[in-house]
């Protein structure tokens, strides 16, 4: 009796099962060893999503140059127009800054990311079901991304490193329902969270939650990082204020953030990487 | 049974890059097809559970190492979805494309509704309605139609196979 059993598919399918268990939590924890088996597989992958990437970025490219020569044309007399306008502006401007770098000076501002180093990366693949706003972008640890390195580009912030692999990185957007970013409103200072909701990713928005009620916050306000949670740094601008929604009373409201950052048009990012790999204080688990 | 191992490691490996670069550019009100959950249905209905459970591991193995998640969630998914589609089979008339478009939808359904709950049940906002409406019955219904395609590149592959074992007998 004893012995069919250990023979069948049964027994082997809980065996199996087990196993895979066991392995599923072991590589569930941070940094764990277990994710190198990944490589086995990305390593190969990595080049070819790269191809199909460069090749599908050209052909954007030729479709979009035939369709845009008229349009490019009435541009180019709007944009010499411009020009002539902006050069005057940018006389007055000058003295503008020079001014203000004097008083930067006065107020002795450290700047804030002097102690990161930016690196560029491409995106060369997206999450593979429907449920998740994660994507792999070409660098990995061989470029020193750690996970829960910063990702952002010119707008602002885009999500963080999750998981790393020896030429590739995954990364998860701020828009993803598993994101919780420490944040502030930029004009009081007042701390909120911004997290992902499965509902509003699909426009590229994402929620504020945490609004005490005397918290002072309207339409357009800006929303950056707070610095706070030891993942993000402090100041990465996340998006505007889009609109306030009220569940049941003023005690509990929330707002819908419209990000910085165009999510259905992303293609290049900068990762912030430590200079000294500084240990980052503060390290707290449900903010990240 | 070669020239399973061998057509089946090379449309995975297709399938899951396409999947990963391509397919977000087809995708209908967001919603993309699972190309390596027809996949395993495809092979678990036209194989032994043995097949379908082999089949349907290394595809969630090969997912598992491509999403960046815990190593084992998707495999474990797809090993038991090769399963249980490879253990009722006999039951279906197999090799008519109706049948793989029925089973594709129900495993859909079933599938993409653990790994809603499973992923999402420790942060306690569960819903039903909206998963299911935006994002899994598009996607059913887009599984389906691609099935029809995966299937009958699958039945070829079991043809040729089944033709070569033959071949071999003969001498």
């Amino acid at each position: 009796m004893l012995r069919r059993f250990i023979k069948s598919k049964l027994f082997i399918l809980l065996t199996v099962t087990v196993i895979v268990l066991i392995v599923m939590g072991l590589s569930s924890r941070k940094n764990s060893k277990i994710k190198y088996v990944s490589n086995v597989f990305t390593v190969v992958l990595t080049p070819f999503q790269e191809l199909i990437n460069y090749i599908g970025g050209q052909i954007d490219e030729a479709s979009s140059y035939l369709k845009d020569i008229k349009a490019l044309n009435d541009e180019n007399e709007a944009l010499k127009a411009r020009i002539a306008e902006l050069e005057d502006e940018v006389k007055e401007l000058e003295g503008y800054k020079t001014k203000n770098d004097e008083l930067k000076k006065a107020l002795n501002i450290k700047h804030q990311f002097s102690d990161v180093e930016f690196l560029g990366a491409n995106i060369i693949a997206k999450d593979m079901g429907n449920w998740f706003n994660t994507f792999t972008i070409d660098r990995g640890i061989s470029d020193k991304i750690s996970v829960d390195s910063t990702v952002i580009t010119s707008n602002g912030l885009v999500g963080r490193v999750v998981s790393t692999d020896l030429i590739s990185s995954k990364v998860v957007s701020i828009i993803d329902e598993s994101s919780t970013v420490s944040a502030r409103i930029a004009k009081t200072g007042n701390l909120v969270f911004v997290r992902g909701d499965l509902k509003l990713k699909e426009q590229g928005l994402c929620k504020l939650d945490n609004i005490f009620p005397d918290v002072d916050i309207s339409v357009g306000d800006t929303i950056e990082t707070s610095g706070l949670g030891g993942i993000y740094p402090k100041g990465i601008t996340i998006g505007t204020v889009k609109e306030i929604r009220r569940k049941t009373n003023d005690m509990n409201r929330y707002a819908i953030i419209e990000p910085a950052v165009d999510f259905k048009r992303l293609e290049e990012v900068f990762v912030l990487i430590g200079k000294d790999n500084i240990e980052k204080a503060g390290e707290s688990k449900d903010e990240g | 049974m070669r020239v399973k191992i061998v057509s089946y490691s090379i449309l995975i490996f297709f399938i899951t890059l396409v999947q990963s670069t391509v397919l977000d550019n087809i995708a209908i009100y967001n919603v993309k097809p699972n190309l390596l959950m027809v996949f395993i249905v495809s092979v678990a209905l036209l194989g032994s559970n043995v097949e379908g459970a082999v089949v349907g591991f290394i595809c969630g193995l090969v997912q598992d190492m491509v999403s960046g998640g815990p190593i084992g969630f998707y495999a474990l998914l797809g090993l038991y979805l090769g399963f249980a589609i490879g253990s009722i089979n006999e039951r279906l008339y197999r090799e008519n494309v109706l049948v793989t478009i029925i089973v594709t939808f129900i495993s859909t359904v079933v599938y993409e509704f653990s790994v809603y709950f499973l992923s999402y049940f420790e942060k306690g906002s569960l819903q039903l309605v909206y998963p299911f409406t935006h994002v899994i019955l598009p996607e059913a219904v887009y599984n389906s139609v691609v099935s029809i395609f995966i299937f009958i590149i699958i039945l070829k592959i079991k043809r040729r196979s089944e033709k070569v074992a033959k071949d071999s007998r003969r001498y």
